[in-house]
């Protein structure tokens, strides 16, 4: 949670830039902001919208971004692919500068679209892993990183813990995840480490919202690995925490993102 | 007295069985298409089409086909979303492994598809009914979330389980611009619309009814339930099918499994009920309410001038359909169709009713 303040800062930063670039003509700038208040993934939803709503006004109440303000308009997708499209469409017209659509299902569907309309995707620590490349997906701005970075921060930081990534070998390494695009996205970049460092990676997949996971966390205590890296968002996190106390895994060898 | 069909003699058949026999609802639906087919390309804007009509369009489909099984054959159907995936997975498979696939060959073969899984699913109806029919469809819903969720053979081995489809065309014209979705959308609709429309009239049409009123009655007339509840069930999956290709590829261009959850199946029922059962027009005013609501909901806030937390909207959209599904239940079971209806027999007696 600490990359919040960190992933506004540089949106701002981006934002500040390309205003900077181009003297805008309007002295506003117009965000808009599409977040979820509603449904199964409200719980981080709720306070990643405020914090964004929050450094907006904080921006605005310190004069703007060079003395452009901002306006914003808040529209609610409920972490669901078809309304978040609609809210694109709603909102792109209003002269968007760019859209975080904050959900991996929704990022996916509009990388078809932004380079039509040529606005960009700013995707802050998640979205479209493989849109690094900015060759292939011109208007993908992932910033701070993708699901492979993550993924990969933390099995550097296991082989660190264990003293060295040779160390892995042979260990068990289970990752409980989403069953969405969102959860499956660090799964190739696992794969190929466990290949690379000889652990032995168990996939197990939560069913979307993550309310029951009784299953799973059967399976975790039958295979007993020694890290678990846990996947999850929304009321998946909170459900996962009390099953893996239920289970008896230790909280010093789970690792969420 | 606008409205009033006297002097407008049937002089054959053909005439007496027509689907608008009244000259004045002729002239409407003929100004409805000119509107809907010249009219809104001049005039609507992107965000028109691409937020209202096109949802509006194939989502109208969808409950068209719904209809079809729970408005005119009676058997209720949780799986509807279930059937839109299958029919959506489908062509998308045949787009991906077969090259140069047509786009409307490869729609009518997902809604082939998604008709085989909906009479598979659809045999327990030969059995049970209400409810216990509405959980066994539940199944295959779950099921059928399972399967494109686990079986990477569906979604082409993407390791995300998110896929998309791009460069769509239909002879050579691409369908991209919000106007040629649109229009796309609209001619696959009223096709449909005008088959469902015959089917329902026909002894087929007829036999689903007989089925629905009480199926006992209708074994002993004659008629099979066998044949009769699984034709109902191909038919709507057919329908639903199409309409499930026509949302993944027109509408979302990429989309998961979560795009055609339980939520899909239960928003199409709702459309169904609120817009009237067995009714082909109920389809298309359960489809406008369900997509406008929101969007009017959404803005109103903004218009009136009185900031309103996204949160409340949302929250405010839920209660507003279960207090209208239940409104529309107790008062009006054939919903916003029979009120048009009573609406039109109220016309023609104005302005001198009894």
């Amino acid at each position: 949670m600490k990359f919040k303040p960190l992933a506004l800062a540089a949106t701002l930063v981006t934002l500040g830039a390309a205003s900077f670039a181009t003297p805008a003509m309007a002295q506003e700038q117009y965000i808009p902001l599409l977040s979820y208040r509603t449904g199964a993934y409200a719980p981080n939803g709720i306070p990643w919208a405020n914090g964004k709503q929050d450094y907006l006004k904080y921006v605005n109440a310190n004069g703007g971004v060079n003395g452009v303000k901002i306006a914003y308009e808040e529209c609610e997708t409920g972490y669901a692919t078809d309304k978040g499209v609609e809210c694109y469409e709603r909102l792109k017209g209003r002269g968007a500068s760019s859209f975080d659509p904050q959900s991996t299902g929704i990022t996916f569907a509009l990388t078809d679209k932004a380079p039509i309309d040529k606005i960009p995707l700013i995707t802050l620590g998640y979205g479209l892993a493989a849109s690094q490349d900015g060759g292939v997906f011109k208007w993908n701005f992932p910033l701070m990183g993708s699901y492979w970075t993550a993924a990969d921060i933390l099995i550097q930081h296991l082989g660190e813990k264990e003293g060295g990534l040779d160390k892995l070998k042979g260990k068990k390494i289970a990752l409980v995840y989403h069953d969405s695009p969102f959860g499956k996205e660090p799964i190739p970049l696992l794969q190929k480490r466990a290949e690379m460092h000889g652990f032995q990676l168990n996939l197990l997949p939560v069913t979307a919202p993550g309310v029951e996971q009784k299953a799973t966390w059967l399976q975790v205590r039958r295979d007993r690995p020694d890290y678990v890296l846990l996947w999850g968002w929304g009321v998946m996190n909170s459900t996962a925490l009390k099953e893996a106390v239920a289970t008896g895994f230790p909280r010093e060898k789970m690792y969420g993102v | 007295m606008l409205y009033r069909e006297n002097g407008q003699f049937k002089t054959s058949y053909a005439a007496d069985q027509q689907i608008f026999p009244i000259l004045q609802d002729r002239w409407a639906l003929g100004l409805l298409l000119l509107v809907a087919f010249v009219v809104m390309p001049l005039v609507g804007s992107e965000y028109f089409f691409r937020a209202i009509l096109i949802p509006f369009l194939i989502l109208a489909l969808a409950a068209l086909g719904l209809n079809i099984l729970v408005g005119y054959c009676g058997q209720i159907s949780l799986g509807t979303g279930a059937f839109m995936a299958v029919g959506a997975y489908a062509a998308y498979n045949f787009m991906v492994r077969i090259d140069g696939m047509p786009l409307i060959v490869a729609m009518l073969l997902g809604g082939l598809c998604a008709t085989v899984i909906g009479v598979l699913f659809g045999i327990p109806s030969l059995r049970i009914k209400g409810l216990y029919l509405a959980v066994a469809t539940l199944a295959a819903q779950f099921f059928t979330d399972w399967a494109f969720l686990r079986i990477g053979w569906f979604t082409n081995n993407s390791t995300s389980g998110s896929v998309s489809v791009a460069n769509l065309n239909v002879f050579g014209i691409p369908i991209e611009s919000p106007v040629s979705k649109y229009l796309f959308c609209l001619v696959v609709v009223c096709l449909f619309a005008l088959m469902a429309k015959n089917l329902t009239r026909s002894a087929i049409g007829r036999q689903w009814m007989a089925i629905r009123d009480m199926d006992v009655a209708a074994a002993v007339i004659g008629i099979r339930p066998v044949y009769a509840k699984l034709t109902a069930f191909a038919v709507s999956s057919f329908i639903v099918g199409v309409a499930g290709v026509l949302w993944a590829f027109v509408y979302l261009g990429a989309w998961e499994p979560a795009a055609f959850s339980i939520d899909r199946s239960f928003q199409l029922l709702f459309m169904v009920i609120i817009g009237g059962l067995g009714s082909i027009s109920g389809a298309f005013l359960g489809a406008a309410f369900m997509v406008l609501l929101p969007v009017v909901l959404d803005q109103l806030p903004h218009w009136l001038g009185i900031p309103i937390s996204t949160a409340t909207v949302s929250h405010l959209v839920h209660m507003i359909f279960g207090a209208l599904i239940v409104f529309f239940l107790i008062v009006e079971p054939h919903g916003l169709a029979k009120l048009w209806s009573v609406g039109k027999q109220k016309m023609r007696l104005w302005p001198f009713p009894h």
